[in-house]
């Protein structure tokens, strides 16, 4: 344990603990939290990656780079594929998401624990958004699995790549190039905060003059500084933004929009 | 140090005006890619034909043919019937006195009988949408006109294209081509005149090798007018995975044909300069043009290469250049 | 947000003591007057906007920028024949193209303004470090910002200006203009053997969605813990409290894994920096050393050559077998004239 870990290890406060008074499975192993998420989020893992591992068994493709375990095909649509023609992922689809919001659940027992604001664990689920608008909302928006990406390391880019080429030139979807954006913007506005950091960290200057030379810093250099709350506030909402748009993105695409170069070939009245 | 700063500054203004400056004299670069406006178009839009800067940045690079826009808009018939016949510049297979039931001055349809003739003609008033008066001068048949002379080189293309390019792929692709021929309908569709739409780049284009990006882009862009006048996405030709090597889906080397045959057709057949016809002439938004009948097709290009496993033994050796063959 | 900034009154307005320094600039003076906005303090920002320093570096930089957008103006113009309203109109399609070859262009119009308005932008970026430079040894900052903002210019300087050099042609870089430079990424990677298979490619995403991850994280957890001051990092990281106890306990406890308040920074900037460097890395590499990514990737094992029977390849495709006569299969897909 840490040199002050020991104040903040304390029981209680747990989902179960609501229905049975002494949660039995809120203890730590370790330096990690249990839990009951814990057990259900391992557990799905633990499944799942053995299918995975089953799976490239059965394929029979020794390099882990290239093998790939598809999607189902088109003629399957909603229902189960035969297990190696794409039952397996959906299985495995069926595991991660159940291990992924277990994580997110066992975040929030352990915010309680410590007394937290819940933010990372709404941070983790639009993440887990956007696996979910993939694998999940978006096939059953087009009416078949086969609209999932295929689960491998270079077979889910091809997939990216196949999926952008299908709707012509994704780079002319409005809500992917708003996500780009964010996607730039949170790399610079990450950069600018690190150097901030580093760069002022431990300089034997009282605390509160640091904060300043911070502040005069960046209004001499950029004209505002927006404070050490106030950028993390907008890491967090930048990151929300991104992932917004990237679920945008890819939801529109298919349901909504089949060609994104036709797409902006709209007539506004009068203007033509 | 710190105090050369302002002469430093004034120094890199004159620089940076002075090379600026050539940018505000009256001479303007005439590189004649502004043309003239046609007619019967808007100028300010006229204005950006020819250049890069289009509405459709697939048209980007490629030019558009100004004469094909007016011949398109400039029309040729019907013949006035009431103009006297001048003999004088006309084959003298035309007689004077003009005979019903006997054929004369034919001069591409020969070998037909006459009834066979007349169905002929039938088909090209359906085709065209016109009726006799638009190609024949009525009082004399076999009165040569100018619309009569286009029809002629209509039905060589036609027979030509039929024979040189949608034959082969009927033979070398038996499970994509379509059987039917080529005719009038293939591209006019019961109209005389056609949108000339989706301009694709010369086939010599699609030989990437030494080609800057910005040259090379030049395709890529003509490659989404290509799809857009078949309906279909990029990949029913391509597998993203490597646009250039993966090039041998059976879709891809028929494209590759056609490519070359529409600019065979607009070399051959049109005046020069005129690039009208291009993939959506006939296909104009189908896999298949809707006039080339009959055949039914049961496999997609992906299954037909499963079911070629010699084909992932070596892609390498389905490799064809951008060249059509 | 977080109770600490509820406020009933604003802070002062802050303005920097001056210091020798600052007066050796002949441009050294901070402009403008501050002006406050008390709705950003709802959405825990700073309140106070300006005052600016100028500086020459900076001077130059604002110049040479202003330079090259009036040579971007003027070029669209001139393709617009002078009409505002098309400009507006096409102003995503307008495009000033980089000339053939290496060396000045012929003209103009024939890559002219491209070369110009990129030796202003070149020069305003250069700038831009100096202002930095100047700024950071002002305030004895260690240099982790300069070394950034250079990251960021060697990405685009391998685009716009090492690449074309290795390639032999300024035709191989992006045009200006919105839609072409989105082309650009488009055709770049047709005509490359597909960038998803390039290894630097694929880190440089690692990278960039990684760096939005971290963000994310470490975002969201100051803004849990910032009721205990977790926020105020240059304090806690000599001597830290129950907010940043928090915080590494929340991570411990999650993922076994935790940072501290001066560490976090450092994944945090190197995944920025990683990103563009691994970005200029893949740039370069493209087109002189390796000719086709996906090819690259067969030979080494990456990629499977059997990629067209990929599932998603035939279930992305817009091919569905045909059987009969002209069957629609999409709606909107018929022959205008319904065929003959």
């Amino acid at each position: 344990m840490l040199s002050f870990e020991g104040v903040y290890r304390k029981r209680g406060g747990t989902f179960l603990a609501d229905f049975l008074g002494d949660d039995p499975l809120d203890f730590w192993v370790g330096r990690f939290y249990v839990g009951l998420f814990g057990v259900i989020s391992v557990g799905a893992a633990v499944l799942g990656t053995l299918i995975i591992i089953l799976s490239i068994a059965l394929i029979g493709d020794g390099d882990l780079v290239r093998v790939t375990i598809g999607a189902p095909l088109r003629q399957y649509g909603l229902g189960f594929a035969p297990f190696l023609q794409g039952g397996n992922w959906e299985w495995i689809v069926i595991f991660a998401t159940v291990a992924f919001v277990a994580w997110a659940l066992r975040e929030v027992e352990i915010c309680r624990k410590l007394n937290m604001g819940y933010h990372v664990p709404i941070m983790f689920s639009f993440a887990i958004s956007a696996f979910v608008v993939l694998q999940i909302i978006r096939p059953l928006l087009l009416g078949c699995w086969c609209e999932g990406f295929d689960i491998g390391f270079t077979g889910h880019l091809t997939w990216v790549s196949n999926t952008g080429f299908r709707y012509m030139n994704f780079y002319l979807n409005p809500f992917h190039a708003y996500g780009i954006l964010g996607f730039f913007l949170t790399a610079m506005v990450l950069a600018m905060h690190g150097s901030a950091i580093l760069g002022t960290y431990n300089t034997n200057a009282d605390p509160n003059v640091e904060t300043a030379n911070v502040d005069n810093f960046w209004r001499d250099y950029v004209g505002y500084s927006i404070g050490e709350l106030g950028i993390h506030v907008l890491g967090f909402w930048l990151a929300i933004y991104t992932l917004i748009m990237s679920d945008l993105c890819i939801l529109t695409s298919g349901p909504f929009v089949q060609d994104w170069v036709d797409f902006w070939h709209f007539h506004i009245p009068w203007f033509h | 140090m710190r105090k050369l700063f302002a002469p430093l500054l004034v120094a890199a203004a004159v620089v940076a005006a002075s090379s600026v400056a050539p940018l505000f004299s009256s001479a303007k670069a005439d590189t004649g890619s502004t043309p003239a406006p046609a007619s019967g178009m808007v100028p300010t839009e006229r204005a950006l034909q020819g250049t890069q800067s289009t509405v459709n940045p697939a048209q980007d690079g490629v030019e558009i043919d100004e004469r094909a826009l007016q011949i398109y808009t400039h029309v040729y018939g019907p013949v006035d019937q009431s103009k006297p016949l001048d003999f004088a510049g006309q084959p003298a297979a035309v007689p004077h006195t003009y005979v019903a039931g006997k054929l004369y001055n034919v001069q591409v349809l020969k070998g037909y009988t006459y009834a066979t003739l007349l169905g002929q003609m039938g088909y090209y008033t359906q085709a065209l949408g016109v009726s006799c008066t638009y190609c024949h001068n009525v009082s004399n048949y076999a009165y040569d006109t100018p619309t009569k002379k286009i029809a002629r080189t209509m039905q060589i293309m036609s027979n030509g294209v039929t024979r040189d390019w949608v034959d082969p792929v009927k033979r070398d692709y038996p499970n994509y081509a379509v059987t039917g021929v080529v005719g009038c309908a293939t591209c006019h569709r019961g109209a005389v005149h056609m949108d000339v739409k989706w301009n694709i780049v010369p086939v010599q284009y699609l030989d990437y090798n030494n080609k800057s990006t910005k040259q090379a882009g030049y395709a890529v862009n003509s490659m989404y007018s290509a799809a857009k006048s078949l309906g279909v996405n990029c990949l029913f030709c391509h597998n993203s995975a490597d646009f250039i090597t993966l090039q041998y889906y059976p879709t891809n080397k028929i494209a590759h044909r056609m490519w070359a045959m529409v600019d065979d057709i607009n070399h051959k057949y049109l005046p020069a300069n005129i690039k009208a016809v291009t993939c959506y002439t006939c296909h104009q938004g189908a896999k298949w043009p809707a006039v080339l009948v009959q055949a039914g097709l049961d496999q997609t290009p992906v299954q037909a290469v499963a079911a070629h496993p010699e084909v992932h033994e070596n892609p390498g050796a389905h490799l064809e250049s951008g060249v059509a063959r | 947000m977080a109770t600490v900034i509820a406020r009933t009154t604003l802070p002062p307005i802050e303005l920097p003591a001056p210091s020798p320094l600052d007066d050796g600039d002949l441009l050294g003076i901070r402009i403008g007057t501050p002006i406050r906005i008390p709705l950003l303090a709802k959405l825990g920002l700073s309140t106070q906007t300006g005052v600016i320093w100028l500086g020459t570096w900076g001077v130059l930089s604002t110049f040479f920028f202003v330079a090259g957008v009036g040579v971007l103006a003027l070029a669209a113009f001139q393709q617009m024949n002078g009409n505002l309203l098309l400009a507006i109109k096409y102003f995503a399609n307008i495009q000033i193209a980089p000339p053939e070859g290496l060396g000045l262009a012929p003209s103009l119009q024939e890559g002219g303004y491209w070369q110009i308005n990129l030796t202003f932008w070149a020069l305003s970026v250069l700038c831009w470090a100096g202002r930095c430079y100047e700024r950071l040894t002002r305030y004895q900052w260690r240099p982790f910002l300069l070394f950034a903002w250079l990251a960021a210019i060697l990405l685009t300087s391998t685009i716009w200006v090492f690449r074309p050099l290795a390639m032999g042609s300024w035709a191989e870089a992006p045009a200006l203009g919105l839609n072409s430079d989105l082309d650009w990424a488009q055709n770049f990677s047709v005509l490359w053997g597909n960038l998803y298979y390039d290894p630097w490619h694929m880190l440089a995403i690692f990278f960039l969605f990684g760096s939005t991850m971290l963000w994310g994280m470490h975002g969201a957890t100051i803004l849990a813990t910032a009721s205990e001051g977790s926020h105020m990092e240059d304090a806690e990281i000599k001597d830290m409290h129950s907010g940043s106890h928090k915080s590494m306990l929340f991570w411990r406890w999650t993922m076994g894994f935790n940072a501290n308040p001066k560490t976090i920074h450092d994944w945090l900037w190197w995944f920025s920096v990683g990103t563009v460097l691994s970005s200029a890395l893949g740039i370069i590499t493209t087109g002189t050393v390796v000719k086709d990514w996906y090819v690259w990737g067969v030979d080494h094992g990456w990629v499977s050559q059997y990629g067209e029977i990929t599932r998603s390849a035939i279930n992305q495709s817009s091919q569905k077998p045909l059987v009969g006569l002209n069957r629609p299969e999409e709606p909107g897909v018929t022959t205008p004239q319904g065929g003959f």
